[in-house]
């Protein structure tokens, strides 16, 4: 083994240019990919970010007390897709609304007696599935005797929830293309270091070397080159994501939202993907040219 | 010397081999056996199958029918995974020089001894730099091919061919492109591996080399052996 990575090391420095070249691309491939990654997994955030805002409103009827109220909003919290569930007096209803409309509450003052009932905020749970099934729930909680009423955004979550969609499908599309054209061109980048050492390939079988002694080594180079691509591609990505940071930072393009690096895990798996990519490629090039 | 110490005598034993590329006849039945320790030249015209016949020995090329034994290996049933078994008991020395260009000197000889499977570099290096020393290229273990001459290349590929201690070596037109100096000084090379045991076969269409060797001569001519009168008159011509 010390054998094949002295062997290794020694080749790479010895064709330093193509191996060079064929770096920068798996570099370059990976920050592409990596940046990609980087605008679906904040994209997704952002959106579930904007979710958090949703909520199914159910007017109780006058006659329903605090106690039954009570009782029915654990029932309701035992639903699924459901995150919480509180109780909103009219009174308290009345209250907001004053706040909300802030010079013009005066237009309320009128009032007789509060025209808002009780009511009843249910929070969906902070996932797509409970969102997508929203509609299905609102009906449910509309068939309660103690309710009169069921409001919520039914066509603003429709809506997003196609967009949601959309965006998911697409990034697996995408990303399915893209890993399919760096392994197409990683694989053709090292066939072009392999095609310019066909030669030295072909003299080294003539003088007895079996496929083990040639392969080890390219393989070996084949995965350090992976690696090292795939370090300096998030490297790249990581630089540019700090220079970038501060124009999308809470202060600044995106003041709700804050823009996050790519997780551990996810570096991990780009990291090994690169350097399997690395392999695929010599695999895929390595076969025509060991052929007796 | 009975018919089965013959046997045990030979090292190389071409029998009806033929070679064909699509339509195109490189050997036609080719038959014939080498001694160990023989020095041996084939001779022919151009595209007489000479250089064909080099590969089909070191496995370049596989028959198209007939059989080879090379030292108790049967090319015509030979595995792959034998292959580089083979070519470790032989050693090619090519017109071209085939020596890998971004490797020195030292690097391409020693090359022969890592394929082999030596692990000691000190082992190496003595028996690399006792080659180099023996072509004459002690000076030059550092240069890379292309700052070399012809005759030098030349030499540095005979220590390649001889480091490996091969039981045969074959030179397929080892001093066509070289001036006479450096020929002789190559075939002097070849006959001092000769001497230390290797059986040697040399390709050349110079028929005037041949008449300063008492060696065996075989005669080929559009892919088949010519045995008789014709054969001793090209060469002598």
């Amino acid at each position: 083994m010390i054998d094949v990575c002295r062997r290794a090391l020694s080749d790479f420095y010895r064709h330093r240019y193509l191996h060079g070249v064929c770096l920068f691309t798996i570099a370059l491939s990976v920050f592409i990919i990596s940046a990609f990654a980087l605008f679906f997994i904040n994209a997704g955030e952002l959106m579930g970010a904007w979710q958090q805002g949703i909520r199914i409103t159910a007017y109780l009827k006058p006659d329903v007390t605090k106690k039954q109220a009570a009782e029915l909003a654990t029932d309701i919290e035992q639903y699924a897709g459901v995150a919480s569930v509180s109780y909103v007096s009219g009174k308290e209803g009345l209250a907001w609304l004053k706040e909300q409309l802030g010079a013009g509450s005066s237009l309320l003052s009128d009032l007789k007696e509060n025209p808002l009932p009780d009511a009843l905020e249910i929070h969906p749970a902070k996932n797509m599935a409970a969102m997508a099934g929203a509609d299905r729930l609102a009906g449910k909680i509309a068939g309660f005797a103690e309710v009169s009423d069921v409001e919520y955004a039914r066509e603003w979550m429709q809506r997003f929830y196609g967009i949601y969609n959309l965006f998911k499908v697409t990034a697996f599309v995408m990303a399915g293309l893209v890993f399919v054209a760096i392994l197409f061109i990683v694989a053709n980048t090292i066939r072009l270091i392999l095609y310019s050492r066909r030669e030295e390939i072909e003299i080294t079988r003539i003088i007895g070397a079996d496929e083990a002694f040639i392969k080890h080594p390219l393989y070996l180079e084949a995965l350090m080159l992976g690696s090292f691509g795939g370090v300096a591609g998030l490297a790249m990505l990581y630089g540019a994501f700090f220079s970038l940071m501060p124009k999308l930072s809470p202060e600044g393009l995106l003041p709700f939202f804050q823009v996050r690096f790519l997780p551990l895990e996810l570096v991990l798996a780009i990291l090994i993907s690169s350097m399997f990519v690395g392999w695929l490629g010599c695999y895929f090039s390595i076969r025509r040219f060991l052929r007796v | 010397m009975n018919a089965i110490d013959a046997l045990d005598n030979q090292i190389i034993r071409f029998h009806g081999v033929t070679k064909h590329f699509g339509e195109t006849y490189a050997l036609r039945d080719l038959t014939f056996e080498v001694r160990k320790n023989d020095f041996l030249f084939i001779t022919g015209p151009s595209g007489a199958g000479k250089s064909t016949l080099i590969k089909l020995l070191y496995m370049g090329e596989r028959m198209s029918d007939g059989y080879a034994i090379i030292d108790g290996m049967n090319l015509a049933r030979i595995g792959r995974r034998q292959i580089p078994q083979l070519r470790r008991k032989i050693g090619v020395i090519f017109q071209d020089f085939k020596l890998i260009a971004n490797r020195t000197v030292f690097q391409n000889v020693a090359l022969v001894m890592e394929v082999a499977g030596f692990k000691s570099r000190s082992v190496i290096r003595q028996r690399v730099e006792d080659l180099l020393e023996l072509v004459g290229l002690p000076h030059q273990a550092d240069a890379y091919p292309p700052t070399l001459s012809g005759g030098e290349k030349q030499r540095a590929a005979v220590a390649r061919a001889m480091v490996g201690k091969p039981r045969i070596i074959l030179a397929d037109e080892p001093t066509a492109s070289l001036d006479p100096d450096a020929s002789e000084r190559v075939l002097q090379l070849l006959r001092a591996a000769h001497a230390r045991g290797a059986t040697v076969l040399i390709t050349t269409h110079d028929t005037r080399l041949l008449s300063r060797f008492d060696a065996r001569v075989i005669y080929l001519e559009s892919g088949r052996r010519v045995d008789g009168p014709a054969a001793a008159e090209n060469v002598n011509d």
